[in-house]
């Protein structure tokens, strides 16, 4: 039996001290109340703890990498822009490394920013303004630091470095400058990089930023030279402000070369040549003369060896935040004209009437139409009466009967006056052959080269004559100048009155008379390749030539005039070619042309200098050469002894004897 | 010391070892477990704290964990001097807490400092002192005091009512210095106070209802008829998260970096130098509001699981405070300040996880700030109080 033990109760012996309070017990109500506390509890903490089990641990890693996107920016690293070479190889424009200083405009103060952009201002040498203008251009973009001046001087350098601390947000950047090793050497068909354009930003192709050929090569093939721009990796705070160097993550492609048919050389020979032509020009009394072109293509393809232009500039003045005054002459109207403009390439887009450089074309065409027969006599005089008016030759004193080439050696007008009018004499339903042959020769339509901002021309036709001379544009004279008259023909056939071409559509039309008939398309550009690697060609351009139908009898019959023009003792430029020991045969031409050249606001008929021909003769012709002096005078005066430095260069033979200054057509 | 009389009879003579039983009944009735939760948290929070303001001062890597360091130092010895002061003391000067509470409120709207388009600091030179974050300790001893005193007749809806008056007042101070997220928090308190001293469930229900419609009101139906009673912004941080791809850019942009931060952090967390939404600053108020945020960056999902424990276990034995307490007074004094503390952590931590609406409320013993550090460890004291002279 167990034994149970009850144990009493404590009694009371006393009542309770009333003072003490009676100790509160928990009430169901209250123990309630906890409880749905504690759901709460419980609850909240489930939720939390679920929540972030779902982000940390279920997604953690999708997270992760919006977290790393959030502070990776992806910046662009400009390529190496390609070299240009000559044909040779010779580096006509190939990159240097300049200092450029850039600010990163997050971490420009706010205070004092004004006062940072004078001091730099000062130091610099840019305006206040032009700063402003570029940071404002940059606004809303603070991954890409603005640059406020690119090639900068060793003392800017230095006095930036040594009070680097005045200056926060500045750095020192190496950046790509295009370097013309050449100098001042061909900067019109060159061309020069700058930076893109709103307009051309508007194309899609380009992004704010990005340096982009602007004129010359630089524009026309600035796809192959500009490369592809790589992509290098920053770290950015949440303003988007860098914490890192930049990381690459795709290397840039450096632009490809381009190799051009130019000849450093040569090139340099016809820009001296123009100096020297004006000079001779000045020398006997063409005051005026001031301007000039020359063009020296190779007649078997086409290839553009050398295109000079005068007055001409130094293509450095772009190279850099250009400073504008330099730049006026190039970019301001009147600023230009005060210069005479010397952006203009004057062999493309130059255009001048040929005068007797010419006549060839009217020969060729002439006997295609059997006007005239290759050896068939026609007085050559002093003047010529054609329908009540009196056309001169350059020649008064002559007069004898002359066959093509003679009258081609001499220049004989009146006999090319005979061949137009014979034209003229057609009846209508022949149409206009000599200006349709002319169009086959490649005149009055741009020649296709590669460089762009060619000039047309103007290859005058009865049908140009009735659209252009219209009532309302001519109240006065329309009746009369819409029609087309003999002496529009007569002109048209020694190349003046409307006729208007550049010299560089003269070298194209030389060119198929020294290789035999076949129309070239000059270039510029022979191939594209990978720089450094010496031939790893990418694409080459070679047009080809196009057969004009000419029959080489003909053909060889104008040859034979042009060698008697330069070799003859009645060839117009004999007196400067007779004794160079390399056969070249060429045409003078002197054209008149309205101009101002005296300033007085009136314009006067100036000549204007011309030489074009080819050598050798007694081989395959290798060179072309079309020389024009503005307001030159003769074309024996000015043009062909300039023309002659070209030769002398490409031949590396000097003329003994050379007669400048004669006063022939 | 320990005087479990609630009025003060005349003192019998104690036995001469009587002092030092008492002392050690004392220690030995304080509740070790909250303490050591606490004490855990104000560490934990104090090592976070120390990686993710590193780069925020620059030149000084310590500035923040240092400053805090000294805030908690200030804020345990108000919690020891807490424990001596037995809570009747409050019920009995409860109109002078009353008073200190709008007293406070009502200096700042006259002195106070401006930030960021908010009043809410009084300029003491070493530090601001945001009376608010006090306040929510006062108006916890108000309101316990309040209902204490009506007794049998707490049940009534009258009472409720005017301890629904008493309350609104601070709280509307504070809700135009502007500080939404600190009324928010008052009005936790004055509910918990309600449901500990015994609110009848009817005038809970009724209370919920009215505070539901209102809410729909300002932040929906409100604005829909023209009637703005909040800034749009600040309905538009409210009304954020239920969808942050609305205006990522926008109001939507501190819950959009704060879950990327939390999510970033994975299991075992970026470290200090990994945690970038931090370290770069995408994570705003990093060290206050979002500290939370930045925490699970750097210390990742182990981290934030082991403050989240560190707070149950605070909780869990704030309610035992509430269980055990010696009289009604003490019990909902408990209530308020266990259920403040739930209610602040849960929203600050749910808004920087994208379950809670975006208000500036932070997260006890861990956000950096004096005034918030110092009264909660002063409302632990009071706890502690209350678990000495328990039942």
């Amino acid at each position: 039996m167990a034994t149970v033990t009850r144990i009493p109760p404590r009694t009371r012996f006393m009542p309770r001290d009333p003072r003490v309070e009676e100790p509160y017990r928990m009430t169901p109500a209250l123990a309630l109340r906890l409880g749905v506390l504690g759901a709460i509890v419980l609850f909240v903490f489930a939720v939390l703890f679920f929540r972030l089990w779902a982000l940390q641990v279920l997604a953690g890693d999708q997270y992760l990498a919006a977290a790393q996107d959030n502070q990776l920016r992806t910046v662009r690293v400009e390529a190496a822009r390609g070299p240009i070479l000559d044909y040779r190889g010779r580096l006509l424009v190939s990159n240097r490394i300049g200092t450029a200083a850039q600010v990163w405009t997050a971490y420009m103060p706010r205070r004092g920013r004004q006062r940072m952009l004078r001091r730099l201002s000062a130091i610099l040498m840019v305006p206040v303004p032009e700063l402003q203008k570029r940071l404002r251009e940059h606004e809303g973009d603070p991954l890409t630091p603005v640059t406020l001046k690119e090639d900068l001087t060793q003392e800017e350098i230095f006095y930036l470095k040594e009070n680097r601390r005045d200056f926060p947000g500045l750095e020192l950047n190496d950046i790509h400058l295009r370097d013309y090793r050449y100098g001042s050497l061909a900067p019109q068909v060159l061309g020069h990089v700058g930076d893109v354009t709103e307009k051309q930003l508007n194309g899609g192709r380009y992004r704010h930023g990005d340096t982009v050929g602007q004129a010359g090569l630089e524009f026309s093939y600035d796809r192959f030279l500009r490369g592809t721009a790589g992509l290098a990796e920053l770290r950015v705070d949440s303003l988007g402000r860098p914490r890192s160097k930049p990381l690459r993550s795709e290397q840039p492609q450096p632009g490809l070369a381009l190799r051009t048919t130019l000849d450093a050389k040569l090139q340099r020979a016809a820009e001296d040549a123009l100096v020297y032509g004006i000079e001779v020009a000045r020398e006997n009394d063409h005051w005026a003369a001031d301007a000039g072109a020359a063009i020296a293509i190779d007649p078997r393809t086409g290839a553009i060896r050398a295109i000079a232009t005068n007055p001409t500039y130094d293509p450095r003045v772009y190279v850099g935040k250009p400073d504008p005054r330099e730049l006026r002459p190039l970019l301001d109207p009147k600023a230009a004209e005060e210069e005479n403009f010397p952006g203009l390439n004057r062999a493309t887009a130059g255009l001048y009437p040929p005068g007797s450089t010419f006549k060839p074309v009217t020969a060729l065409a002439a006997m295609r139409e059997h006007l005239v027969g290759p050896y068939e006599p026609l007085p050559c005089t002093g003047k010529m009466e054609i329908h009540g008016t009196t056309f001169n030759n350059w020649n008064p004193y002559v007069n004898e009967a002359m066959a093509l080439a003679t009258a081609l050696a001499a220049s004989c007008d009146t006999y090319f006056y005979q061949l137009g009018l014979d034209f003229y004499g057609l009846p209508p339903e022949y149409g206009s052959p000599l200006q349709k042959w002319a169009s086959a020769f490649g005149f009055g339509k741009a020649t296709g080269l590669d460089l762009g901002g060619e000039a047309t021309g103007l290859l005058p036709t009865p049908e140009w004559r009735r659209k252009t001379y219209t009532k309302e544009r001519y109240p006065d004279t329309w009746e009369v100048d819409r029609l087309w008259k003999s002496g529009d023909s007569v002109q048209l056939a020694i190349g003046q009155k409307d006729l208007l071409v550049t010299p560089l559509q003269m070298a194209r039309f030389y060119a198929l008379v020294a290789n035999g008939g076949k129309l070239v398309t000059p270039h510029l550009v022979s191939s594209v390749e990978q720089p450094g690697t010496n031939g790893a060609v990418k694409a080459v351009f070679s047009p080809a030539p196009k057969d004009v139908n000419v029959d080489p009898a003909e053909l060889n019959v104008i040859k034979d005039g042009l060698y008697r023009a330069t070799h003859a003792t009645y060839g117009t430029s004999a007196g400067v070619f007779g004794s160079f020991p390399v056969p070249i045969a060429g045409k003078t031409g002197t054209a008149e042309k309205s101009v101002d050249a005296d300033g007085d606001g009136y314009a006067e008929m100036v000549d204007q200098s011309w030489w074009c021909g080819f050598g050798p003769t007694d081989k395959t012709p290798e060179l072309v050469v079309c020389v024009v002096i503005e307001n030159g005078g003769h074309g024996s005066t000015a043009a062909a002894p300039a023309a002659l430095k070209i030769f002398e260069r490409h031949f590396g033979r000097e003329a003994p004897v050379v007669e400048t200054g004669v006063e022939t057509d | 010391m320990a005087d479990y009389a609630a009025s003060a009879p005349p003192r019998p003579r104690r036995h001469p070892r009587a002092d030092t039983a008492r002392a050690v009944s004392f220690v030995r009735r304080l509740d070790w477990v909250m303490l050591a939760a606490v004490a855990a948290l104000v560490g934990f929070g104090l090592w976070a704290i120390d990686g993710i303001t590193r780069q925020d001062v620059a030149g000084d890597p310590d500035y923040y964990v240092t400053r805090q360091a000294m805030f908690a130092l200030m804020g345990t010895v108000g919690l020891v001097g807490a424990l001596f002061v037995d809570p009747s003391v409050y019920r009995r000067y409860r109109k002078a807490v009353y008073g200190l509470l709008l007293g406070m409120l009502l200096i700042v709207m006259v002195v106070g400092t401006e930030v960021r388009g908010s009043t809410r600091w009084i300029d003491l030179g070493f530090f601001q002192f945001q009376p608010s974050e006090f306040g929510k300790l006062l108006l916890a001893l108000f309101l316990a005091g309040l209902l204490a005193e009506r007794g049998k007749r707490v049940t009534e809806s009258r009472t409720t009512l005017v301890a629904i008056g008493a309350a609104a007042l601070p709280t509307l101070f504070v809700f135009f210095q502007p500080d939404i997220g600190t009324a928010l928090v008052y009005g936790a308190i004055l509910v918990a106070a309600l449901f500990f001293a015994g609110t009848r469930w009817r005038d809970l229900a009724v209370m919920a209802t009215v505070g539901a419609v209102l809410a729909a009101f300002v932040l929906w139906a409100g604005p829909a008829m023209g009637v703005e009673i909040l800034e749009p912004y600040q309905r538009d941080r409210l009304t954020a998260f239920t969808d942050p791809s609305k205006n990522p850019r926008g109001a939507a942009y501190n819950i959009n970096q704060s879950i990327t931060a939390v999510g970033s952090g994975g299991l075992d967390g970026r470290g200090v130098t990994g945690a970038t939404q931090t370290r770069l600053d995408y994570l705003p108020e990093h060290e206050t509001d979002f500290v939370f945020a930045a925490l699970s960056e750097q210390r990742g999902f182990v981290g934030a699981s082991i403050l989240l424990c560190l707070y149950l276990l605070l909780i869990w034995r704030g309610i035992r405070v509430i269980a055990t307490a010696r009289n009604p007074f003490a019990a909902t004094v408990a209530g308020a300040i266990v259920f403040g503390l739930l209610f602040q952590t849960f929203v600050n931590i749910g808004m920087t996880i994208g379950i809670a609406p975006i208000t500036g409320i932070p997260l006890p013993f861990v956000s950096v700030g004096g005034s918030a550090m110092v009264t909660n460890l002063l409302a632990v004291g009071v706890l502690q109080a209350i678990a000495i002279r328990r039942r």
